[in-house]
């Protein structure tokens, strides 16, 4: 009898002895610690503001579950919404989150990124607790990510910075947009094109 | 008594606000929404904020921005450092009664270092020691003790805060030994004094994030809304170190 089946059942059993929610954080965190640290190469290359957003809405398809996070920030609007109001929300929403973010991590450049801690959520799910850490002296900035285990991989559903979750913040105010216009999600969809539009 | 009649007039316009709103709150789609905002004085709250808004263009944000950019930094950090140190006393009061007692410890020991060490506070000796600067204030004690938030508010000047976090902050004020020895020494003026110069301090560190989220928002009060709830539920929860808020 040869060694061969015998390791194999050996790494079987290896793998059967892990946690399966451990091996799927780990999976997480060095996922996670990949896409931070290409992020943080994003804003710190010499690249023009434009380039940059075309490098992060690279990044963003990339590593987020789009259709889930659009799903959850239009709340219960997605349930009265039209397919083709679905749709037109998800490109357009897409666009607007990769605009707002690049501009609003802007200062974020030049900063070391580190993962402290991974956290199961459920079987599918991790929290990965990860730190930036800031050159000024400054202290250093908490972000949390929140990723799922779907078919095409491993997606970011929510980034959670110093307890804000960006999903919430976006539902939020987009369920504002909405009730302001008087309950149409056409109000959103307008707004976030002349958004869009000012380049 | 005219003032009994204008707290009547006063408590009767509040329900109707009340009750104007609370028929708002149930327009269609927006029922049984887990992250609904509790905001129904939203109406008025608009109102201040339009109010503080037009305020701190014209004022506030420009002597922030010319505090900044012609103060040197040195001062600008000896002054954030002995602004801190000021308040020491009020933030161990509320980490103890937090029963938060490292915290507590941390801030004694930041107290003295900075005093004698540090200068009387112009040097923030305990950070380069190891014990760095947190917050904490009464609005927050409250929480901890699982006094709910109530309904969102726009103070005038003040900015986002809601019955909680004002009542915290009025507490805190008074409760401050250094505005209490001001007080007995006639001497209010030093009390408001140090209350514009924290303002201007800490708005002249919000200037770039708070353009930034302005510019990119969709509905910046709504925004704003939104991100102070959640970050003070975050204070409350310790999950993260308390900072100044944005109040624009």
């Amino acid at each position: 009898m040869s060694l061969r089946p015998l390791a194999r059942i050996a790494i079987l059993l290896l793998l059967l002895g892990t946690p399966l929610a451990a091996r799927g954080a780990d999976d997480a965190s060095g996922f996670i610690s990949d896409l931070g640290k290409r992020a943080i190469e994003i804003l710190t290359s010499p690249a023009t503001p434009a380039d940059r957003e075309q490098s992060f809405r690279a990044l963003f398809d990339e590593g987020f579950d789009v259709p889930t996070i659009a799903r959850f920030v239009l709340g219960p609007y997605w349930r009265t919404a039209s397919d083709a109001q679905r749709q037109e929300f998800t490109k357009l929403f897409e666009a607007y989150i990769v605009h707002a973010y690049t501009v609003r991590f802007s200062e974020y450049h030049q900063e070391q990124f580190k993962v402290a801690g991974t956290r199961p959520e459920g079987d599918t799910a991790a929290l990965v607790s990860s730190q930036i850490i800031r050159t000024a002296g400054a202290p250093p900035v908490k972000v949390d990510w929140r990723v799922s285990k779907t078919e095409r991989g491993l997606k970011i559903t929510d980034v959670i910075v110093e307890g804000i979750s960006m999903a919430v913040t976006e539902r939020q105010e987009f369920a504002s947009v909405i009730q302001r216009g008087g309950g149409r999600v056409d109000a959103l969809l307008k707004l976030l094109r002349e958004k869009l539009g000012e380049g | 008594m005219p003032l009994r009649c204008a707290l009547r007039i006063l408590a009767l316009t509040g329900l109707v606000l009340l009750g104007g709103c609370a028929g708002t709150s149930s327009s269609p789609g927006e029922e049984a929404d887990a992250y609904a905002v509790n905001d129904p004085l939203e109406p008025v709250n608009r109102g201040v904020w339009a109010f503080n808004t037009t305020f701190d263009e014209y004022i506030f944000k420009p002597v922030a921005t010319a505090y900044r950019d012609y103060v040197p930094e040195v001062v600008q950090n000896s002054i954030r450092s002995f602004l801190n140190n000021l308040r020491s006393p009020v933030i161990m009061f509320n980490d103890g009664l937090q029963g938060q007692g490292k915290l507590a410890g941390d801030t004694f020991a930041r107290m003295w270092l900075n005093t004698i060490l540090g200068l009387g506070g112009i040097m923030d000796v305990a950070t380069d020691l190891g014990i760095p600067f947190h917050d904490a204030d009464f609005g927050q004690t409250l929480g901890v003790w699982g006094v709910p938030a109530g309904p969102y508010l726009v103070l005038p000047i003040l900015g986002p805060s809601d019955p909680r976090d004002a009542a915290g902050l009025a507490a805190d004020v008074v409760a401050d030994p250094f505005n209490g020895l001001m007080r007995r020494a006639d001497a209010d003026y030093v009390t408001y004094g140090r209350s514009v110069v924290n303002g201007v301090d800490t708005r002249s560190r919000n200037i770039d994030i708070l353009d930034r989220i302005q510019s990119t928002s969709l509905d910046f009060y709504a925004t704003i809304r939104s991100l102070y709830r959640q970050r003070r539920d975050a204070i409350i929860r310790h999950e993260a170190p308390p900072e100044g808020n944005p109040n624009p």
